[in-house]
């Protein structure tokens, strides 16, 4: 732990666990990527200004095309969210800090440098040109050859592990740290919608980890799933959807909640219908996940499940009706304030009611089989997506009083909004317009030129408005009036009940909403003992509460600062940086020969600058790994707080639930994976690759050592050092054993029978595929854990968790779903 | 609704852009309309609302900085649900109503015993191939008759594309080791109009690599008996290599002259 250093150094920005200084690192750096889509998207309006002129190569414009929606997607619009939730959810629900605080600037971290290696990614010979869909198999390297194209797919996936560690903080911040009296209905309406957010994320993003994590295989090891015509496409299709159907309403709520918020801070109203528009929110989320099928109409699935999925989605968009008009009544009768914030979240209403109607056409599909691939698509996920991000710009003004102090300026913001209302229209309005032009082409009918160079101009417009945003920002920061604690005459949330910016640990006292309303209560601590609830009147009160005084024992609460600094977040993404940028060209540098075993192997290294960065930057992994874990850094627990429905649950564990239900999603996409190409090449084609025997020794190892773990905990709990450390020996001891039958059964199968990630001479090559990638991840998965296992011993030997038993059990957690994922595999590769 | 039974007499069939149109006429009418009404509402509501600097009216129940939130209930939820209910009663008919029509634009009409051509469509970067049944392949032109339901199973040798002519408001998916299926019908007065030969545009609707703006395609549509005396000679040049699929193939019932010739009488 080290202290934070003041605003005005460089070196805070560069350690800062704090959820303020990391929201506004999102903020600064999201509105970098939206510079960085931006010129993209104005490359690709200059090249449609003509219908047959080139500016770019037709490769090139792909890449535009491509590194456009990737970026906008992903390094802006949920990021420019994140930023916000960072900073206010907080103080919304009444928290110090989200849960875990080092998790969550290594989240920032990741995202950042993930950035980089999608920005690096231009100069390896080309990004990725496969459009942000990737569709298979022009996502392969046979198609699209070129190293900067597996550096997307890798930025993609270090994005999606930062997403993770994100979703997880999130969760449990707002599952475990709420004020006391804010029942989980009592949220704001942002908080609200970023709850649903997260809940989306956590298993929509662990699906499009694993699809990103087998294109990487595919292109950094050679595996040919998608490159397979037993249904490899459609894989991929189903796969990319099911994630990507849900990451529509993940960019958008965020931008719904702060509509929410919005039209009753300047309408000086509350939300009619509350209660339902929260039910409406979880209802989308939940539906979210049956209707990504309406992106595959012209795929070759039957009509029955067609129609099926058509039902679906016509149903997901009766919530959002309910929605609109709660949004809509809730001004009526109220004292409206056209300040710029609401001009914003007001236009983002307008946008999207146009995106709902124009999604309906889409919802039948008659029309959806002519607007498939054309630019009715194209204009209508701009209106929603991007039209919900006119409500975050609301945002950023509503809140940049807030984060600064400084008041912005509001003719300039209004400017800004009226050049930007007209610009959105001018460039995607034409576009609906001039629909029939396909997606994604350069060259097309000259009749719709005059819509393609009035969205050219309105491009031009939408780019110019937000460096007004940028000037007023900038020029209000330096020299703005102040703004005050509460600019707005009818704001509600706590934020505005602290100091504009609030103080490093956000409260003068620990806030609570017992009383109905926000109060800040001092609680009593007496010398050398637990802290004490204090009453309604402040007086030390004896019940205790929700106080779990047995969960500090390690970090007595009394005589220990929170930290709010750590360098480990950034080491650690930055090791994952170089590992990533290695890989990237691995396969391009390293060519492995033929032979009877692997001391005789020829290999090849052709550039050895990718396999030594790829190698150095997995030991900086380890290292920093290995530091994170041994640094003192303390994350008060929140004493007295409000946690349905997971009341009683430890903070790490809850954590630590979530990360494994998120894992439970990414082993589940693999082997629907392999269920589903193997039902695509004829289930009865295919015979297990691996005699049984060895899968069979490794099923009983592996239930063993769960039973070792168990061991171990109870040991621990016993204060028993050399009985922990037996049981966790035999942990590690039986894993090893695992992962060394698993390594004699490779080389077997690689050097005596000849079947290796590519090739298979008894069959399908993806079944070979399928074999090693699957139980491969499941094999990284007990590398993991024996590197935890292996961390845990050596702090076990120097008299660790005799008293704390707790990282013992999380890592039994772990351990046992890591065990239990093979026995499913088990079965899959070598039963049956 | 429309009862697709009524779509397919004789050779009145409705080709599937009659039946976009239809839809989109409908859809675009209604939206348009219920846009209309949505958006001038609230925008006469956040007018009539403004905050005119007035005395606030004394059941005006401003919210407070730390209030646990509440929700406004009374008339106004009232109204939200009988919105909401109406909202979903337009959708829902919309829907329905579209859905009568994809049967048909799923099943096609209904050729009977005329017989229809089943023509295989296969993508590749950056172009169309065209198989017939006879075995003849044609690039990037496809040469059909008119009145006549053409079957086109698509596929794709390499990545995926997506087979569509915007006029013939037809598409589908070719995707590599998949067929997907869709049909088209261009009827003899269609073509007499333009000239005694049709031609539309066929297009790439999914990106491909470098060449998708430039895969373009043609189908041509020629009265029947001209498109008859063209096919017959498509055999010749691939006689030498399977010369006896090719008569098996001609003496199919479903592309033989006396079928085809049965349709435009």
């Amino acid at each position: 732990m080290s202290e934070l250093p003041p605003t005005t150094s460089v070196r805070r920005w560069l350690v800062t666990t704090n959820h303020k200084d990391i929201g506004i690192l999102y903020l600064i750096t999201a509105l970098f990527f939206l510079l960085f889509g931006g010129v993209l998207a104005l490359l690709i309006r200059v090249q449609l200004w003509d219908p047959a002129n080139q500016v770019l190569s037709g490769l090139a414009y792909n890449e535009a095309v491509t590194a456009h929606g990737l970026i906008m997607v992903f390094w802006f619009l949920s990021p420019f969210a994140f930023g916000f939730a960072n900073y206010f959810v907080p103080l919304q629900i009444g928290a110090d800090d989200l849960a875990f605080p080092r998790l969550n600037a290594l989240s920032y971290w990741m995202y950042l440098f993930s950035g980089i290696l999608l920005a690096v990614s231009f100069f390896q010979g080309g990004t990725l040109s496969a459009g942000w869909t990737m569709y298979a198999p022009l996502n392969v390297p046979m198609y699209t050859p070129s190293i900067g194209s597996t550096g997307a797919v890798l930025a993609l996936a270090m994005f999606v592990i930062g997403v993770t560690a994100s979703t997880v903080n999130f969760l449990t911040s707002i599952h475990h740290s709420r004020a006391e009296g804010m029942g989980i209905m009592d949220m704001p309406m942002f908080t609200w919608s970023m709850l649903a957010t997260v809940w989306m994320m956590l298993f929509a993003f662990a699906a499009v980890l694993a699809v990103g994590l087998i294109l990487a295989s595919d292109r950094v090891l050679g595996s040919v799933y998608f490159s397979a015509t037993e249904g490899g496409s459609l894989l991929w299709g189903h796969l990319f959807w099911f994630f990507g159907h849900p990451e529509v309403y993940i960019v958008f709520f965020p931008a719904l909640g702060v509509m929410l918020e919005l039209f009753q801070t300047f309408s000086g109203r509350r939300l009619v219908g509350r209660k339902w528009v929260i039910i409406a929110i979880c209802l989308i989320s939940v539906q979210s996940f049956l209707v990504w099928m309406h992106h595959m109409f012209l795929t070759t699935i039957n009509l029955e499940i067609k129609t099926l999925m058509m039902a679906t989605t016509i149903g997901i968009s009766l919530p959002f009706d309910l929605i609109v008009f709660s949004l809509i009544y809730t001004l009526m009768k109220g004292r409206i304030q056209f300040t710029t914030p609401f001009l914003f979240a007001f236009g983002a209403l307008l946008l999207f009611i146009l995106g709902g109607i124009t999604g309906v056409f889409l919802g039948a599909i008659v029309l959806d089989y002519e607007f498939r691939g054309t630019y009715w698509v194209v204009a209508h996920f701009h209106y929603v997506m991007f039209g919900g991000a006119t409500a975050l710009f609301g945002g950023a003004y509503y809140w940049f009083p807030k984060m600064t102090g400084k008041m912005y300026d509001e003719f300039l913001g209004k400017v800004h909004f009226a050049v930007f209302f007209i610009g959105f229209n001018a460039v995607y309005a034409s576009m609906f317009l001039g629909w029939e032009t396909p997606r994604r082409v350069f060259e097309y009918n000259p009749e719709f030129q005059l819509f393609h160079q009035i969205g050219t101009i309105g491009a031009f417009l939408l780019g110019f408005s937000f460096f007004i945003m940028f000037y007023n920002f900038l020029k209000s920061f330096v020299s703005g009036p102040e703004a005050g604690d509460n600019p707005w005459d009818y704001s509600r949330t706590a934020e505005w009940a602290v100091s504009s910016p609030p103080p490093l640990e956000n409260w003068p006292n620990r806030p609570s909403y017992a009383s109905g309303k926000l109060e800040f209560v001092k609680d009593y601590i007496p010398d050398g003992g637990p802290a004490v609830k204090a009453d309604e009147n402040g007086n030390a009160a004896t019940d205790g509460g929700d106080s779990h005084s047995d969960h500090i024992r390690e970090y007595p609460y009394w005589d220990k600062h929170p930290s709010h600094a750590s360098i480990w977040p950034i080491a650690l993404s930055f090791a994952t940086l170089v590992m990533f940028l290695g890989l990237s060209g691995f396969n391009d540098s390293i060519s492995i020969g033929v032979a009877d075993s692997l001391a005789t192997t020829p290999v090849t290294i052709s550039n050895p600058v990718y396999p030594a960065l790829a190698a150095l930057g997995l030991l900086g992994l380890v290292y920093t790994g290995v530091k994170w874990g041994l640094e003192d850094f303390y994350a008060p627990p929140s004493e007295f707080a409000e946690r349905w429905p997971f009341n009683g649950v430890e903070k790490v564990k809850l954590g630590m639930w979530f990360f494994l239900a998120s894992d439970v999603i990414v082993f589940g996409a693999f082997i629907s994976a392999a269920v589903f190409i193997r039902y695509n090449a004829g289930w009865r084609e295919w015979s297990p690759l691996t005699e049984s025997l060895p899968g069979l020794i490794n099923t009983f190892v592996l239930l063993t050592s769960s039973f070792t773990v168990i061991l171990a905990l109870v040991a621990a709990h016993r204060n028993s050092r050399k009985g922990l450390l037996a049981s966790l020996g035999t942990t590690i001891a039986l894993g090893l054993t695992f992962l060394a039958i698993k390594m004699w059964e490779w080389h077997h199968e690689i050097y005596d029978v000849g079947v290796t990630i590519a090739e298979n001479s008894h069959g399908d090559p993806v079944q070979a595929s399928i074999y090693y990638v699957t139980t491969g991840l499941h094999g990284v998965h007990v590398v993991g854990g024996l590197l935890i296992a292996g961390f845990l011993f050596y702090r076990a030997w120097h008299g660790h968790y005799m008293d704390d038993e707790r990282p013992i059990e999380y890592f039994g957690l772990y351990w046992h779903f890591v065990d239990i994922v093979w026995v499913f595999l088990f079965p899959l590769f070598y039963l049956f | 609704m429309i009862d697709p039974i009524t779509l397919q007499q004789g050779t009145d069939w409705r080709a599937q852009a009659e039946v976009f149109d239809e839809i989109f006429f409908v859809f675009l009418t209604l939206g348009t309309v219920v846009g209309i009404i949505v958006v001038s509402y609230t925008l006469w509501n956040v007018y009539k609302y403004r905050d005119d600097g007035s005395e606030p009216s004394d059941d005006f129940d401003a919210p407070v900085v730390g209030e646990l939130p509440t929700g406004q209930g009374g008339p106004k939820a009232k109204k939200l649900f009988l919105s909401f209910g109406l909202s979903a009663i337009v959708v829902i008919s919309l829907v329905v109503y579209a859905y009568g029509l994809l049967l048909y634009v799923e099943d096609g009409p209904d050729t009977g015993e005329e017989g229809d051509i089943e023509i295989t469509v296969e993508g590749y970067q950056f172009g169309w191939e065209y198989f017939y049944p006879n075995g003849h392949s044609e690039m990037n032109e496809l040469v059909v008759p008119a009145d006549q339901r053409i079957d086109l199973k698509i596929t794709s040798r390499d990545v995926w594309h997506n087979f569509g002519s915007s006029e013939l408001r037809i598409k589908s998916d070719a995707i590599p080791g998949e067929t997907s299926e869709t049909w088209f019908t261009v009827s003899s007065e269609e073509v007499e109009e333009r000239g005694g030969e049709a031609t539309y545009l066929v297009e790439c609707f999914e990106l491909c690599g470098s060449g998708h703006s430039a895969m373009k395609g043609q189908i041509t549509v020629l009265p029947q008996d001209e498109w008859e005396e063209w096919y017959a000679g498509t055999g010749d040049d691939s006689a030498d290599a399977n010369s006896s699929s090719v008569e098996g193939d001609l003496a199919n019932p479903r592309v033989t002259g006396s079928d085809v010739g049965g349709v435009s009488a």
